[in-house]
């Protein structure tokens, strides 16, 4: 009778999905762990009369986190504690890095008036790390936007079109060249009136982080989801196969693009279409503003998607390319290299690195698209 | 000869089988209706949806116990959150949903609603949707 309750027990949980029953929570976590319903076929029958679920059973954690939902899911031995370690470190990293949180180190940086505060030793390698992807990428991509962010609503999603005097008044703090780092005591500086935000970069670095730690506890296998325009992977697929990702349609919410095969890596995408709202005027205004100007970023491109070994470099890169438009951003990665790039311009032609190409099948409306691959 | 023991023994493999029996019916006909929709509060699922089992379309209200309201619709194989009162409305433009692929999110609720990824064909074999 044993192993009939072990069966029972293995087939509850195959048919539970997430429950019709009342919800179950990890304590001292807001998430859920669940384990996915499956094929029969996946499950060996010896398995199921161990009680003992297969190793290619997936386990998933939901959780909203750095202003975004993410979407975990790891296979195999010790995966399920480490997406367990894993969610905390976000929530945890989520309150270093806060913007709005009056807890969070980005926070008492930016109320510091001035002055130089201590941050952790963690927040301050990740701005060390953020402000040189920065300085690389020149005009492209500035961690002191948030203001100007905020007077479009782009950061409440109450959503305004402020006006020019009211962009130039803020844009001359948005410079984070003027961000001071002082190695010796581990303190950063923000001038007055400038705010510092690591969003471009904090959900692709939150990544490598999560993927560092799912390789220490053992997990050979991983597709980390941070908020859908940043996936992460350990490994490959289960089966040993490549993952497959598909690129959103960024004129068709419900349509995709192309599906990009890879193996461990980054992919990150940008696009207009993620945040936008269309004004009384009846233009479009999307939250991937320009550094320069204070305006969303307009330069030909509508999506780009960057494909890299780390997401803190793809995250930072796709919406700096966004911004450099099409030729500035060939023209940046001919110089600079160490990533491959899809770039869909606003009249709906693929342009290719020569890398990425090679992984790259369009579908849907873009199954015709007219597609230039990009030589180094 | 134990036949007690004997007779234990199929007694035991008499229920095993029958187990295995039920077991494969109700596999079989979950993944025939297989299309679940799960909807989550704070990433804890607050309800399962059987949506090939919906016949007529019906609507319920998810409220977070801080202001926020979802309507969500059911409708024969799709869902959507038709009403919302959070201020970017992206949960609402999501529209309906009727795959694995994409959740429908809503920040400021922390809600989200998704589909079990049960037939693979659908969608083209495909791990996760960037976007
Ligand atoms: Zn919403």
């Amino acid at each position: 009778m044993k192993r009939f309750f072990l069966l029972v027990t293995v087939l509850c949980f195959l048919l539970a999905g997430c429950g019709f029953d009342a919800p179950s929570t990890v304590s001292g976590t807001s998430t859920e762990i669940v384990e996915e319903p499956s094929d029969t076929a996946s499950v060996p029958e010896s398995a199921q009369h161990q009680g003992e679920l297969p190793a290619s059973q997936p386990f998933d954690v939901r959780l909203f986190a750095m202003d975004t939902y993410m979407e975990l899911r790891a296979y195999g031995d010790g995966a399920e504690d480490a997406l367990q370690a894993v969610s905390s470190m976000l929530t945890e990293l989520d309150q270093l890095l806060s913007v709005t949180d009056e807890g969070s180190e980005i926070y008492a940086l930016n109320h510091g008036e001035g002055q130089p505060a201590a941050v952790s030793e963690q927040t301050y390698e990740l701005i060390e790390d953020a402000l040189a992807l920065s300085r690389n990428l020149a005009d492209a991509l500035d961690m002191t936007i948030y203001p100007v962010s905020r007077a479009w609503g782009f950061t409440t999603g109450s959503y305004q079109i402020p006006s020019d005097s009211q962009l130039q008044a803020l844009l001359p703090f948005v410079d984070d060249t003027q961000v001071v780092l002082n190695e010796r005591d581990g303190t950063v500086r923000i001038p007055p009136s400038a705010e510092l935000d690591l969003a471009a970069v904090a959900k692709g670095y939150a990544g490598d982080r999560a993927a560092e730690m799912m390789k220490q506890a053992g997990v050979r296998s991983a597709l980390l989801n941070l908020g859908s325009s940043t996936i992460r992977t350990v490994g490959v697929k289960p089966d040993g196969s490549q993952w497959r990702i598909a690129i959103q349609d960024p004129q068709d919410s419900s349509g995709l693009a192309g599906v990009v095969t890879m193996g461990e890596g980054a992919m990150d995408t940008s696009g207009g279409y993620e945040r936008f709202f269309t004004g009384a005027d009846g233009e479009t205004y999307w939250h991937i503003l320009d550094p320069k100007t204070g305006y969303p970023a307009k330069h030909g491109l509508i999506s780009v998607t960057v494909l890299s070994e780390t997401s803190f470099l793809g995250d930072g890169l796709s919406t700096a390319l966004f911004v450099m438009g099409l030729e500035e951003a060939v023209r940046y990665w001919r110089a600079n290299g160490g990533f491959e790039f899809i770039l869909i311009a606003d009249d709906g032609s693929l342009y290719l690195s020569e890398g990425a190409a090679e992984r790259f099948s369009p579908i849907g409306n873009y199954e015709n698209a007219k597609m230039t691959v990009i030589k180094p | 000869m134990k036949p007690m023991i004997q007779t234990k023994t199929w007694m035991i493999l008499f229920a095993a089988l029958l187990a295995l029996l039920i077991a494969a019916a109700l596999l079989v006909s979950h993944r025939g209706t297989g299309k679940i929709a799960n909807v989550y509060q704070d990433g804890v699922c607050i309800r399962s949806i059987d949506l090939s089992a919906v016949t007529e379309a019906y609507s319920f209200t998810v409220t977070d116990g801080k202001g926020h309201e979802n309507l969500i619709e059911v409708a024969p194989g799709q869902i959507r959150v038709a009403e919302a009162n959070c201020p970017d409305h992206v949960c609402v433009h999501t529209g309906w949903i009727s795959d694995g692929l994409r959740p429908i999110v809503c920040l400021p609720a922390r809600l989200s609603i998704q589909l079990e990824d049960t037939a693979q064909s659908e969608t083209e074999g495909l791990d996760a949707v960037i976007g």
